[in-house]
């Protein structure tokens, strides 16, 4: 008897534990009354409309291409400048041209001079293009690694072209999510009214969402991802940007059609975090560069303008934590001369943006 | 008696079920072994004090005899303390051969694989320094005028035969600019080597112990991102990239390493000896026994295997190689193919076996 006694107890407690883990299994009852809704694996959300931001993101592809002009000495400064404000039907792609909108009123404030003067600068380095460049002297110069890959630099040793190309990501990319996010945080953009489809903070959002340049079904595809959504996977090794912006994207997306203040709010906080320290991640990813071509005196100098236009563009974000000061304290560890950078340049470079973004464990292999 | 059997067994069926129920409760993340018995702690010890503290102590006498033997022929420039000189240059050459795979820590710190062997030579930096007398070490625009290369342009390359060598150093107009640039190179490469020397046998052998895991600022996730690097490194300044594998079939003999000292094959096949002798830990604990730890044995045989198969090739070619690249382009390709082979098993399989990130990215040359 004590024998089949002891056989139940045993299997009772067996039964218990089966069901106590069986139990975990199951979703627990909700206790709150918040939004019930599906947060998609894809931005696929009935209606996102993100087409403004993408044809941005197309306009500056044309900049970016009649930039190559200056290796051959044909860079058209004021074709460049009226592709920022779309005057005179600049773009080849003919839609940009009559879309009815333009670059330059995206921008930051501070970035519409600067803008204007890193093309400037382009342009001497443009007109100088049949000199090779060295030190002091403005021209193109060619990899001594592969001599196809060929730059544009001004005396200085900089490239201006890779100098506008980060600062547009700062001056207009960065610049318009912040915003966008910062007027979610602060409820100052309308979830009620339904115009086109969607209301006010659901398009700003997809736009912001737009502006980040990858597929819909990023990461899993990686096609077309461009400019920032090109960097935040350049930079994944040390800084996961890409699941942190993308699930935010996606989650903030959802509770904004579900009017899930709380969610939604503390996903734009999420993504304003994350695009400040993807450009810190990002400025490490190109001294990290900088260090793969150190011996390469044309490569090396216009990867450093690309740290140098990095590191610059910080400023143009409106809900930054590093201070100007800092910025310019940053910028002060550049050689004035790219070509008088020495090792211990690099590394004070990376301490310091690695310092203000955490990155300090994993600062070499962004 | 029977009791406390029962109650034994009771006891026994409850962990039973609550072990079987937590390891359902994993979800499936049950994984491919990565060796976890695998006592990375005891490979390290090996291979710092075996292989990594050995290699720089050789390397380091190596420039101290080096930097000796210009001391003895500036002060007294002879044929024969040129000849002198020459073999102390080819005995660090050689030595460095399997130094240069540590590049992370004090190496790293220290930028020694740049600085001591960046090639090819800018002749027009070389000589622009010792025309103008100045020289500053630390300007990364000099990478590519100094180190064992510009040694190997001084002492080999300055002149059709020794008489017209020792000329440059005796009775050219220059020559005394000459020997300093040459003093100032050793100096630069023994204080180099006496600095990371120093560092692993302080305390930085301490740190590499103890950074036992496996990501990527581990210290085998370091040796194992360096080794592959430097394997790399190898496959494509050493031998593809004189070949034309990376300017569809355009040569580049001069771009060989050792290309005036002629000594170009024989360092390779120091070089790859001694990758395999890191990877095999020497006689002991390497990540061949790594890899067959983690249930990768036939990964390790196909690795063996292809060592020697890229060693085999090697062996077919002769020095000096860019003499041989003309007249025998397709068996120097054909050592690339094999070469290139390993670099999958490698770069792809082992690391993947032993989960372990590669941080270091390609030129991408954007």
């Amino acid at each position: 008897m004590k024998k089949y006694l002891s056989i139940a107890c045993a299997l009772t407690i067996a039964a218990s534990v089966i069901t106590g883990c069986s139990k975990n299994d199951k979703t627990p009852t909700p206790v709150d009354p918040a939004p019930v809704y599906t947060v998609p694996t894809t931005y696929n959300f009935d209606n996102a409309n993100f087409a403004d931001a993408t044809t941005r993101l197309g306009m500056y592809t044309e900049i970016s291409t009649l930039m190559k002009n200056a290796l051959t000495g044909t860079f058209d400064a004021a074709k460049a400048k009226a592709m920022l404000t779309n005057t005179g039907a600049p773009f080849t792609t003919a839609a940009y041209n009559t879309s009815g909108i333009q670059l330059n009123d995206q921008f930051a404030p501070a970035f519409k001079t600067d803008a204007s003067n890193f093309i400037d600068s382009l342009a001497k380095a443009s007109a100088a293009a049949s000199t090779a460049a060295s030190r002091g002297v403005a021209g193109v110069g060619a990899s001594s690694a592969n001599a196809a890959s060929k730059y544009a630099l001004t005396s200085l040793g900089v490239n201006y072209a890779q100098v506008f190309n980060k600062n547009f990501m700062g001056g207009l990319i960065t610049y318009q999510i912040v915003t966008t996010m910062d007027n979610v945080v602060n409820q100052t953009i309308d979830n009620t009214t339904v115009v086109n489809g969607s209301t006010a903070m659901e398009h700003a959002w997809d736009l912001a969402f737009g502006y980040w340049g990858v597929p819909v079904d990023f990461p899993t595809n990686k096609t077309g991802a461009k400019l920032w959504g090109s960097y935040s996977t350049q930079v994944d090794s040390g800084f996961k940007a890409n699941k942190i912006l993308m699930d935010a994207f996606l989650k903030g997306r959802a509770a904004i059609s579900a009017k899930d203040k709380p969610v939604f709010v503390a996903q734009a906080k999420i993504i304003i975090t994350a695009m400040e320290k993807l450009t810190g991640a990002a400025a490490l990813q190109e001294v990290k560069e900088v260090k793969e071509s150190i011996s390469d005196n044309m490569a090396r100098n216009s990867r450093l303008s690309e740290c140098y236009g990095f590191v610059n563009s910080l400023k143009y974000n409106p809900k930054k934590v590093v201070t100007d000061a800092q910025i310019a304290a940053f910028l002060a560890l550049f050689p004035k001369t790219f070509y008088d950078l020495t090792l211990t340049d690099v590394n004070a470079i990376r301490d310091a943006v690695a310092k203000q973004y955490d990155f300090d464990s994993v600062k070499d292999i962004l | 008696m029977k009791k406390i059997i029962y109650l034994a067994l009771t006891a026994a069926t409850t962990f039973l079920l609550i072990q079987s129920c937590s390891k359902s409760s994993d979800g499936g993340s049950k994984n491919t072994n990565t060796g976890s018995s695998f006592d990375r702690k005891a490979m390290l010890v090996n291979i710092s004090s075996n292989i990594i503290i050995p290699a720089y102590t050789s390397y380091h006498d190596a420039t101290v005899s080096l930097d000796a033997a210009v001391t003895t022929f500036n002060t007294t420039p002879t044929a024969g303390n040129l000849t002198a000189l020459q073999n102390s240059f080819i005995a660090a050459y050689k030595q460095w051969q399997s130094t240069s795979m540590y590049n992370f820590g004090p190496a790293q710190d220290a930028g020694l694989g740049v600085n001591t062997n960046t090639y090819p030579v800018s002749v027009t930096q070389i000589t622009a320094n010792i025309n103008s007398g100045t020289y500053n070490p630390l300007l990364l625009a000099n990478l590519a005028a100094k180190g064992l290369p510009a040694l190997d342009y001084l002492l080999f390359g300055t002149g059709a035969d020794n008489a017209a060598i020792l000329a440059q150093f005796t009775t050219d107009s220059k020559a005394a600019n000459r020997k300093t640039y040459l003093a100032a190179l050793s100096a630069e490469l023994k204080t180099n080597a006496t600095t990371v020397l120093a560092a692993w046998n302080g305390s930085y052998k301490t740190t590499f112990l103890n950074a036992t895991g496996t990501d990527v600022s581990s210290s085998t996730g370091q040796l194992v991102n360096q080794l592959i690097y430097d394997y790399e490194i190898l496959k494509n300044y050493e031998i593809g990239i004189p070949a034309g594998t990376q300017s569809m079939g355009t040569t580049f003999p001069e771009k060989v390493q050792a290309y005036y000292s002629k000594i170009s094959l024989q360092l390779t096949e120091l070089h790859l000896s001694a990758i395999q002798n890191l990877y095999n830990g020497a006689t002991g604990l390497g990540l061949d026994d790594y890899l067959i730890s983690a249930n990768n044995t036939a990964l390790n045989t196909r690795i063996q295997t292809q060592f020697s198969a890229a060693a085999t090739k090697l062996q077919g070619l002769t020095d000096p190689l860019s003499a041989n690249i003309i007249s025998n382009p397709t068996a120097v390709t054909a050592s690339y193919t094999e070469l290139q082979k390993l670099t999958v098993m490698l770069k792809t399989d082992m690391t993947q076996a032993l989960g372990i990130a590669i941080t270091f990215g390609d030129n991408d040359g954007d």
